[in-house]
């Protein structure tokens, strides 16, 4: 059936790309234009369409209010985030809060949930896909990174659900790496995936056993990435010019977007050739009304130096990967670069002194994530397997500790990170007053035994069971990872056995009525540059116009 | 699909909670980490949900997610040398039948353990500890007249706590006699 497909979607922070296998390979689908990696930018117009890609980037200075780019560093967040308050010092769009916590983007008067921004890029995904093959595609397989938390990949499913998209899984980024790797190569071999992305570092830890993907180990820090690498430059750049002219360009938004994209190309140079040579015509004007160009040389040493201390940051988290899982550097076969970052010359050097090993060659680092994720589409796709088996098994874990809240601001552990998924755990819980019709729990994730030292994912509330003296009832609370790496809860009255009902009160995400709403209001946005393939241009005969 | 795999599956997802991990994961209570490793995977080429994934039952998937979780759960639990101990101890016991899935101990009595510890090396009152890890670097810096002065202090609070004691005569042994309350 050929429009049985489903495609691969690495959604990145800068730069996404869809990928499928065809003809038993799996390829990148390029756009009209070839190319083959989209900046996940997007552009609101004036005449109410939406411009997505790479386009949509060059719409960053001329159009700054108005366009959305690193969208990933803001989802699954809340509003009184670290990283939220830092976008909204730096990013031209007006970033706002929403219900419950929540980060909305305002543009042209309309204010849009993240979900909704990343939604637009899957939809152009989408598109690129069907453009390409001719016939709708409906099921998607959508990587994030993984280290997001639970909030974060519930985020992500709400995207690829309001671009349209039966969303089959959410895999890890490293896991997707590292499928499109060692598919179909029938090796054994301990392998390290270093995935420094435009937002977001990982490292995953695997043993490939033929066919069997197994993660034994994940870390990351999703507050690390290119993006940063740019900053530095940024910051040298408007340094320098501020001790040369007296003017602080970062006090202009329009001219900190110049400064953003001579720092970003500043890095893809000065990784390529070794040296820089920026320069920015008319960057601003000053007091007098003389027009001032920005020039600068950017050597890699001086380079190097800047950031040096962001690849040192990486190491600490190969280490707390290695530790995880009980290896050393020296027991990894095989090392993997995945994201553009990792082209530069001092993010590679320092990979082989860590590894004491060449970084594998012939992967392309932009694509690999999206082919992985491909492949794990057409598997899920695929009705022979339940009795033939599958070609590739995906072991994953879950790369943050589950907790419950208890008295006093605390928590507990109920399932440790790295555990492998989906995994069930069952913990009782009681009442702790006469007469007591609900029980709240409050789920966390993350390392710390405080409360505060984690992020929230929700508040469930139970109702519904007998109603009896302190004690004497007995709840018995299910958490359930899934193999999205997303946390379900249920409940049961262990004296009766009956399910009692849960309510959650969401911490930051969508409920299913925003959902359905932003849908609806999705499939009526536009994308520009595309064809609207509608049912009436089909009804035209060619031969009539003759 | 074969009738027989799905017996096979129904059969097991009822017998789940009669078996220890050990059965889950098809293997002897002798089994090395390699045999653990060996079996893990066999049962996950064998039950993976993803292998299910386009299957039309919405039951058999049901049932194979149910078993798998379980086989993710041996695994965690076998893998890990502690935990394995802990559990081969629970389930060769009188409680065996109630303790077929592995309880980790609470995060509450496991830091209860490392309070009794602290208060055994360092003593039972706040103020007895805080004086006793002063005198301790006292101790350490060759300071003996104010760690002398550090552990009657802290004998004031706790004054039978035997450590405090045995490093006083310590202490008392190393200082110079003359630097004894010395008034300038």
């Amino acid at each position: 059936m050929s429009d049985d497909i489903a495609v691969g979607i690495d959604l990145g922070t800068s730069y996404s790309c869809v990928a499928a296998v065809l003809d038993a390979a799996p390829q990148v689908i390029p756009n009209e234009w070839g190319e083959r990696t989209h900046a996940s930018v997007v552009s609101f117009l004036e005449d109410g369409s939406v411009l997505v890609g790479n386009n949509a980037k060059k719409n960053i200075i001329t159009n700054a209010e108005n366009t959305v780019y690193s969208a990933k560093r803001l989802i699954g967040r809340f509003f009184f985030s670290d990283e939220v308050k830092k976008a909204q010092a730096v990013m031209p769009y007006k970033i706002v809060e929403g219900a419950n916590n929540s980060v909305r983007v305002e543009v042209r008067d309309r204010v849009l949930a993240i979900p909704e921004i990343s939604a637009l890029v899957l939809k152009e995904m989408k598109a690129i896909a069907e453009t390409a093959l001719g016939h709708e595609v409906k099921k998607a397989v959508v990587t994030c990174p993984a280290y997001f938390n639970d909030n974060q990949r519930q985020a992500t499913k709400d995207a690829g659900r309001i671009a349209g998209l039966d969303v089959l899984r959410i895999i890890n980024e490293p896991t997707a790496a590292a499928l499109a790797y060692g598919f179909g190569k029938d090796i054994s071999q301990k392998i390290c995936v270093y995935d420094l992305g435009g937002g977001t570092f990982d490292v995953s830890i695997l043993e490939i056993g033929k066919d069997v993907f197994e993660v034994l180990a994940t870390a990351g820090d999703t507050y690390l990435g290119g993006d940063d690498f740019d900053d530095r430059i940024m910051g040298w750049l408007a340094e320098d010019f501020l001790a040369k002219n007296g003017l602080d360009l970062r006090q202009n938004k329009f001219c900190l977007q110049m400064l953003k994209e001579a720092g970003e190309r500043a890095k893809i140079e000065v990784g390529r050739d070794g040296v820089a040579r920026i320069h920015v015509p008319s960057i601003c004007q000053n007091p007098e009304g003389e027009v001032l160009d920005l020039a600068q040389t950017l050597t890699a040493d001086q380079f190097n130096r800047m950031v040096m201390d962001l690849v040192q940051r990486t190491f600490k988290v190969c280490d707390e990967a290695l530790q995880s899982a009980k290896l050393t550097a020296g027991d990894i076969d095989a090392v993997i670069l995945v994201g553009g970052p990792t082209r530069l010359p001092i993010v590679r050097n320092s990979v082989r002194h860590y590894f004491q090993k060449d970084p594998m060659t012939g992967i392309d680092p932009d694509e690999v994530v999206a082919l992985g994720a491909s492949i794990q589409a057409n598997a899920l796709l695929n009705r022979e397997a339940a009795t033939v088996g599958q070609s590739s098994y995906l072991l994953d874990v879950t790369p943050l500790s589950l907790r419950v809240g208890t008295v006093g601001g605390f928590t507990e552990k109920v399932i440790d990170k790295n555990t492998p998924i989906p995994i069930e755990k069952s913990k009782t819980f009681t009442t702790s007053r006469d007469g007591q019709d609900k029980v709240k729990i409050r789920v966390y994730q993350g390392e710390s035994n405080k409360a505060d030292g984690c992020e929230l994912l929700g508040e469930f509330e139970f109702t519904g069971f007998r109603v009896a003296a302190r004690g004497e009832v007995q709840i018995q609370v299910t958490f359930e990872i899934d193999s999205n790496g997303i946390v379900n809860v249920a409940a049961t009255d262990l004296d009766t056995g009956q399910k009692t009902s849960t309510t959650i009160s969401l911490s930051s995400g969508l409920s299913e009525q925003d959902i359905r709403n932003a849908m609806s209001q999705n499939a009526q946005m536009e994308l520009a540059g595309h064809d609207q393939k509608s049912d009436d241009m089909e009804l035209v005969e060619p031969d009539q116009s003759l | 699909m074969d009738a027989q795999f799905i017996i096979e599956v129904e059969a097991l997802a009822q017998a789940l909670d009669q078996i220890d991990y050990f059965g889950v994961l098809k293997i002897s209570q002798a089994a090395t980490a390699a045999d653990i490793k060996e079996a893990y995977y066999r049962e996950s080429r064998a039950f993976h949900p993803d292998r299910f994934a386009a299957a039309p039952s919405l039951e058999l998937r049901t049932l194979v997610g149910k078993i798998y979780r379980r086989i993710n759960e041996a695994y965690t639990v076998l893998r890990d040398d502690a935990k394995r101990r802990r559990y081969v101890a629970d389930i060769s016991g009188p409680d065996r039948m109630r303790k077929l899935r592995f309880t980790e101990a609470e995060e509450s009595q496991v830091k209860e353990e490392q309070k009794k510890k602290i208060e055994e090396q360092f003593g039972q009152t706040p103020n007895g500890r805080k004086f006793y890890t002063a005198a301790l670097k006292e101790i350490e810096a060759k300071n003996w007249g104010a760690a002398e002065r550090a552990l009657k202090s802290a004998l004031m609070y706790e004054p039978t706590n035997p450590k405090f004691r045995e490093q006083l005569t310590v202490v008392e042994k190393a200082r110079p006699k003359d630097e004894a309350f010395r008034i300038k």
